[in-house]
C-alpha cells in the first residue's frame, strides 16, 4: 500500500521535549515500518535511517517472538551499553502505531525515560494530524530527473 | 508505506528484493553500495549468519537527490531467501512500497522461482495488500552463465512473468542489469506517487 503520510513537523516539537526532558542524547520517533517521523540528535538523514531499519526490526520480531512464546506480542526493550543505553517504545497515534529510540548515558535512567515517554504518548497523542493528504506528491513527469539522478549515482552522468 | 513529507519536501520509499535463496539479491545490493558515492548513501547493514547468508535483511538507504522538488531516498532491503525464513521475510516485507523479485536463470532453479513468487503473493495478501497493485519488476539473474544451465528470458518470462511486469536481464555480480533494475522499479514506485493513493 502507497500511503502518503503528511508529517510538516507536527512530531517535532513533542519529540524535542521528550530529549530536553528525559535528558536524552539521541531519538528518532518512526512509524512501525521503519520511517522516520521526526529526530533529534543525528547528524545524517542515512544514518537516521538505518537506526530506524534496525529498530523496526527489533520491534517487529520481539511482537512475533512474544506471540509466540507468551500469547502477546513482546513491547518496549532495554539494552545497556558500556556508556549508552537504548530504550525502544510504543507510542500509539490516533490512526497507527510509532515506536520512539531513545539514546542515553549516565544523565539519565532508564525509569526517568519511561516516565516521560508516557508524556511523550499524550503529547503525540494530542498533536497528530487525524487525517492524510490524498494529492499526489510528484509531477507526471519526473522521470527526466529520475533517469539523471540515477545515472549520475552510477557514474553514467 | 511511503514517506512524503511536503514541509520539507522529502521522499523516503522502501523498496525490498525478494526471491529464493542464492539468487543474487545481496549482490545486487553489493553492487549498488560500490557505485554509489559515499555522500550518497548510508552504511550498508548485513544482518547474516557466519556463512554469509541473509538471516533477517541487507539494508541500504540511498539518495536519488531531487526528483519534482522533493529530495528523494531509497531504502532498498532484501529478504533471506530460504524458505525456513518465512517469517522473517514477512516482517521485511511489511510496508513495501515496491519489490524487485530476483529470479535465478539456473534451470535447476526454476521450482524456487516458482515457490518464491508463490510465497510473494502469499505474504502480500497476508498483510491486505493485493500483489496486482505493488509495483514490482523482475530480474533474471545469472544471465552470465553458460546457455546449457540457464533458462533464456523468453523461457523465464513465460514460466514467471505471468503479470507482464517490466523484467531485467542481469548478472549482478558484475553489473549488467542492476542499474537498469533499480532503474525500473523507481519509476514504478514515483508512477503510483505521483498518481495518488488510490491509483
Amino acid at each position: 500500500m502507497i500511503r502518503h503520510t503528511l508529517t510538516v513537523g507536527w512530531a517535532d516539537a513533542p519529540l524535542k521535549r521528550f530529549v530536553d526532558e528525559a535528558r536524552l542524547q539521541v531519538a528518532i520517533l518512526m512509524h512501525t515500518s521503519g520511517q522516520v517521523l521526526a529526530q533529534v540528535g543525528f547528524q545524517r538523514s542515512l544514518d537516521v535511517q538505518t537506526a530506524c531499519a534496525l529498530s523496526a526490526a527489533i520491534n517487529a520480531s520481539a511482537e512475533y517472538l512474544g506471540t509466540m512464546v507468551d500469547g502477546t506480542p513482546f513491547r518496549g526493550l532495554h539494552y545497556a551499553g558500556k556508556g549508552r543505553q537504548i530504550y525502544l517504545g510504543q507510542v500509539p497515534s490516533p490512526d497507527t502505531m510509532l515506536l520512539v529510540l531513545a539514546v542515553f548515558d549516565m544523565e539519565s535512567s532508564l525509569g526517568i525515560v519511561q516516565l516521560y515517554v508516557k508524556e511523550l504518548q499524550a503529547n503525540i497523542a494530542a498533536s497528530a494530524p487525524s487525517a492524510v493528504p490524498e494529492e499526489p506528491a510528484l509531477a507526471e513527469n519526473f522521470e527526466a530527473d529520475l533517469n539523471r539522478n540515477l545515472a549520475q549515482l552510477f557514474g553514467r552522468g | 508505506m511511503s514517506l512524503v513529507n511536503y514541509a520539507t519536501r522529502e521522499i523516503t520509499c522502501k523498496i525490498v528484493y525478494y526471491g529464493p535463496g542464492r539468487s543474487g539479491k545481496t549482490t545486487n545490493l553489493h553492487y549498488i553500495h560500490g557505485q554509489v558515492p559515499s555522500d550518497r548513501k548510508g552504511q550498508m547493514v548485513s544482518l547474516a549468519t557466519q556463512t554469509d547468508r541473509t538471516l533477517f535483511f541487507d539494508f541500504l538507504p540511498i539518495d536519488l537527490g531531487s526528483i519534482s522538488g522533493f529530495t528523494t531516498r531509497f531504502q532498498l532491503y532484501t529478504v533471506p531467501g530460504q524458505v525456513y525464513y518465512q517469517t522473517t521475510r514477512k516482517l521485511v516485507l511489511q510496508g513495501a512500497d515496491g519489490v524487485v523479485f530476483v529470479a535465478d536463470s539456473q534451470q535447476r532453479q526454476l521450482q524456487e522461482n516458482i515457490e518464491s513468487l508463490q510465497d510473494l503473493h502469499a505474504n502480500l495478501a497476508d498483510q491486505g495488500v493485493d500483489a496486482r497493485t505493488m509495483p514490482l519488476v523482475i530480474q533474471y539473474n545469472k544471465q552470465d552463465l553458460p546457455p546449457e544451465l540457464i533458462h533464456s528470458v523468453p523461457e523465464l518470462e513465460e514460466g514467471l512473468n505471468f503479470r507482464g511486469v517490466p523484467s531485467f536481464s542481469a548478472d549482478a555480480l558484475h553489473g549488467p542489469g542492476v542499474f537498469e533494475t533499480l532503474r525500473g522499479i523507481s519509476e514504478q514506485v514515483l508512477r503510483k506517487l505521483s498518481a495518488g493513493r488510490g491509483a
